[in-house]
């Protein structure tokens, strides 16, 4: 194990300083993607959803809710960069080794069923972008869920990550739209660091959705194993941290745009929406049809992206638990388990958005719960395995840090709980 | 397999763990929470049970395990003396299953697979428990989590398909979850008797930490060529987490050409030092070759092959491929030169098997040499290759003297990396 512990901010700037800039620099492209991949593969098709309703329901009232968010997605996600870059394990391979077969079998279940619904509502939001350009949904999510399926079983891994790193850079398409709304600035400024809390259930489970959408449990297996695919050792760690801290700062910039774009046309023109398709058409008479086409766009990446990602990272974390091959460098025969897994949540996520009278608004709904279910129990194996020295050797949490992480998590799953209480009773 | 004579004589680690012993009062002693294996050829037996705190115990212990008779189910014994209890520490050649084998992955040795561990076979033999197979099938999994006879009714009820057991001998499984079971020492001679190509693909398979401690068990020579055939990145990776002394004893067995590769993909002063290490000679080749890009001639050729004068008879030639063969890359042709060493011919060892051993290479050598330059690029070299079809070009200088020879498996290495690695 190596010796040298938690490294403060200033002994990270100090060895970067060391290494000579242009060096440091070469070596944090090189190693950058996991933490920046993860996060904006968050702001999918349920996400941009949750925050145009957000910005239509409420305006500029619930802006200030992505600065703790914010802080909880790093203090989370550093955890599993953490234990990918130390254990070099992916977390279901830890939670296996540590909680046995029978947690591990049923964590599974419950974990493709959530990504499965998280899936198909990828599909619909390349159905419904698509559907704003005039493409009929029976030609876009066949094609899309081909292109999908072809881009990892076809390519191999290192040109898949470029193309998803190339889809980040579209996520601008969302600031672009937010400046052309013609925003007040020092209102919205206001807002972000004013908190409002109203206790209508209204407001409650809108603030619960947003934080539900933002940290899912998918994300901390991806995260992690993506870290570990990349070979990240402890040496490099200071330079994963400074991805996930980057990662996490954009999917909250991304979410402030479209909640604001939301709240200063929408809201404040008393238009109500209930899908992101409705919150991109209702755009175009307020702030111009470009807008509109960004919007949408936006949309249709961001659900190509996540619908290529969800089907490969839980094909991952399954196999990873049951000791099956799994990497996308090998052949079909070599790693059958891994393709099949892959190939049918494409399948399934594709054929149901395409059955008429499917209730998709239902089927959505319950993946959000599922994932609310699955949260907190994923919340408390990291803790247990992260505060694991036989694990974690010295790069356990910290006194500190450990005080702050179950203050989070212990929020995180009263949120949590609360959402799915609300969404069962009513 | 082995031994399976008597099936109903089979018991599984999951119908063990959780089971109390029952002491000779009918009270429960402590539950077993995992099971000491003393490692014995060809089996393992168990000797003892890590007990749960009991009654009248504070702190949890090992326990002999009891002897076993038929159908005993919870465990009973019939005395309690204190000699059965020791401390819970572990002797040399003992494991604790749950804690090395369970859920834990292992090395296939006979499929040269890395697999997950779900269950553990027992045999139950002159009254004591043996470990005789591992369980990594899908039919383990659904046992540890209690759907077992779910997924029977199902497939068997849907499908009339009865899922089968998937077992690996004990004899062929190598523990790999911590450094120490690698260095136990039936570890030695099970992984020798996998291919390095195998060996390669295991180690592509585990782990960033698995991998190194993996690595380190096997001895000098195979950890070389498991390392030639092993993928690039995972080579430098690899030799990163070794000191330069060590690094360099390996790197010295592998062939000179695979040796510059992967010294060229190393960080500068980390090569540096393993070429401080390197004996003298072939540090000095090394770098040599090193100072041509890799996907040059000068890049992909080795500089361990042979030459000689024309004027060298066969017998004289033949005797000196014997002695130095060891230590050359490749030996199947013989290249000739002057005294500047200006290439003249070539004659395969083939041909100087045949001819009469008093002949002179002069008279024997084939003149219409193929050769490259130092510069040529790979593909000009592959369009040789097929056009003549070589084992092996030699590389030449401005002034036509012989530098290298290229043989035709690092050239397709570099024009076909996807075949063969996965």
């Amino acid at each position: 194990m190596p010796e040298n512990k938690e490294e403060s901010p200033k002994n990270i700037f100090q060895r970067l300083s060391q290494r000579g800039f242009w060096r440091s620099l070469g070596l944090l492209f090189a190693l950058i993607g996991p933490g920046i991949i993860t996060s904006n593969v968050d702001n999918d098709a349920g996400g941009i959803t949750t925050y145009s309703l957000a910005g239509a329901q409420f305006g500029l009232s619930l802006l200030w809710i992505l600065i703790p968010i914010t802080i909880a997605l790093i203090i989370i996600q550093e955890m599993c960069a953490r234990m990918g870059v130390v254990s070099g394990k992916g977390l279901s391979d830890l939670i296996r080794e540590r909680f046995g077969a029978k947690i591990t079998v049923y964590l599974m279940i419950v974990l493709f069923l959530a990504n499965l619904g998280n899936t198909i509502s990828e599909f619909a939001g390349i159905a419904a972008s698509l559907e704003i350009f005039g493409v009929s949904k029976y030609i876009s999510v066949p094609f899309g869920a081909f292109f999908v399926w072809w881009l990892v079983v076809k390519g191999n891994y290192k040109s898949v990550e470029k193309v998803f790193l190339v889809a980040c850079l579209f996520y601008i398409s969302y600031i672009i739209s937010g400046f052309m709304g013609k925003p007040d600035w020092g209102q919205i400024g206001k807002a972000l660091i004013t908190p409002t809390i109203r206790t209508d259930p209204a407001f409650l489970t809108m603030a619960v959705g947003i934080i539900g959408t933002t940290i899912a449990p998918w994300m901390q297996f991806y995260l992690q194993s993506s870290v570990v695919d990349k070979g990240l050792k402890a040496e490099d760690y200071a330079y994963t941290r400074i991805d996930i801290i980057a990662g996490s700062f954009t999917v909250n910039i991304v979410a402030f745009f479209i909640i604001m774009l939301c709240a200063v046309t929408l809201f404040q023109n008393g238009i109500k929406i209930e899908t992101a398709k409705d919150a991109a058409q209702a755009l175009a008479p307020l702030a111009g049809a470009y807008c509109t086409w960004l919007f949408a766009f936006g949309l249709l990446n961001a659900s190509l992206f996540a619908a290529s990602i969800l089907p490969l990272s839980t094909a991952y974390t399954i196999c990873e638990a049951f000791g099956w091959e799994s990497s996308v460098n090998h052949k079909f025969t070599e790693a059958p388990q891994f393709y099949w897994l892959y190939s049918l949540m494409i399948f399934l996520g594709a054929a149901i958005i395409l059955f008429p009278n499917m209730p998709l608004v239902a089927i959505m709904f319950y993946s959000q719960v599922i994932n609310g279910m699955l949260l907190p129990f994923i919340l408390i194996f990291m803790l247990l395995l992260i505060n694991d020295r036989r694990i974690m050797g010295d790069y356990v949490n910290g006194k500190l840090m450990n005080g702050v992480t179950w203050l989070t998590v212990g929020v995180l799953i009263l949120l949590s709980v609360a959402m799915v209480i609300s969404a069962v009773l009513s | 397999m082995a031994v399976n004579a008597e099936p109903q004589d089979f018991l599984f680690l999951s119908e063990i763990l959780g089971q109390p012993i029952i002491g000779p009062e009918g009270r429960s002693m402590g539950k077993i929470m995992d099971l000491v294996v003393t490692l014995a050829e060809p089996y393992p037996i168990v000797t003892d049970a890590l007990l749960s705190t009991g009654e009248g115990q504070k702190t949890a212990m090992f326990y002999r395990f009891p002897i076993i008779g038929e159908k005993q189910s919870p465990f009973r014994v019939h005395s309690v003396c204190a000699d059965d209890f020791r401390a819970p520490s572990l002797l040399e050649n003992e494991l604790l299953l749950k804690d090395a084998l369970l859920d834990k992955q292992i090395v296939d040795t006979h499929g040269a697979k890395v697999l997950r561990v779900n269950d553990l076979q027992f045999l139950t033999a002159r009254q004591s428990l043996h470990l005789v197979h591992v369980d990594v099938g899908f039919r383990g999994l659904m046992r540890r989590s209690g759907l077992e006879k779910a997924v029977d009714l199902f497939l068997h009820g849907l499908f009339d398909y009865d899922l089968p057991n998937q077992f690996i001998s004990w004899k062929f499984v190598q523990p790999i979850s911590s450094p120490d079971l690698l260095r136990l020492k039936i570890a030695q001679d099970r992984l020798s008797r996998i291919h390095p190509a195998d060996l390669a693909d295991i180690i592509e398979d585990l782990d960033m930490r698995q991998r190194s401690a993996f690595f380190k068990s096997l001895d000098v020579e195979t950890a070389a060529e498991t390392l030639e055939e092993t993928d690039p990145k995972i080579q430098v990776s690899l030799i990163e987490d070794m000191n330069a002394a060590e690094a360099s004893d390996i790197i010295e067995e592998m062939s000179l050409s695979e040796a510059a590769d992967l010294l060229g993909d190393l960080p500068r002063e980390k090569a540096e030092g393993i070429l401080k290490e390197m004996e003298r000679d072939m540090a000095e080749d090394v770098k040599e070759l090193l100072a041509h890009p890799e996907e040059e001639a000068g890049g992909l050729m080795t500089s361990a092959f042979l030459y000689f004068l024309p004027s060298e008879a066969v017998d004289k030639v033949i005797s000196t491929i014997r002695h130095e063969a060891e230590d050359m890359d490749f030996i199947y042709y013989v290249y000739i030169v002057d005294e500047n060493e200006r290439l003249l011919g070539m004659i395969s060892l083939k041909e100087l098997l045949v001819a009469p051993g008093e002949a002179l290479l002069s008279e024997l050598m084939d003149d219409r040499v193929v050769s490259v330059h130092l510069d040529e690029d790979k593909d000009e070299i592959a369009e040789l290759f097929a056009k003549y079809g070589l084992m092996a070009i030699p590389v030449v200088d401005d002034g036509d003297r012989i530098k290298g020879v290229i043989l035709f498996k690092n050239l397709l290495e570099v024009v076909a990396p996807h075949l063969g690695k996965n």
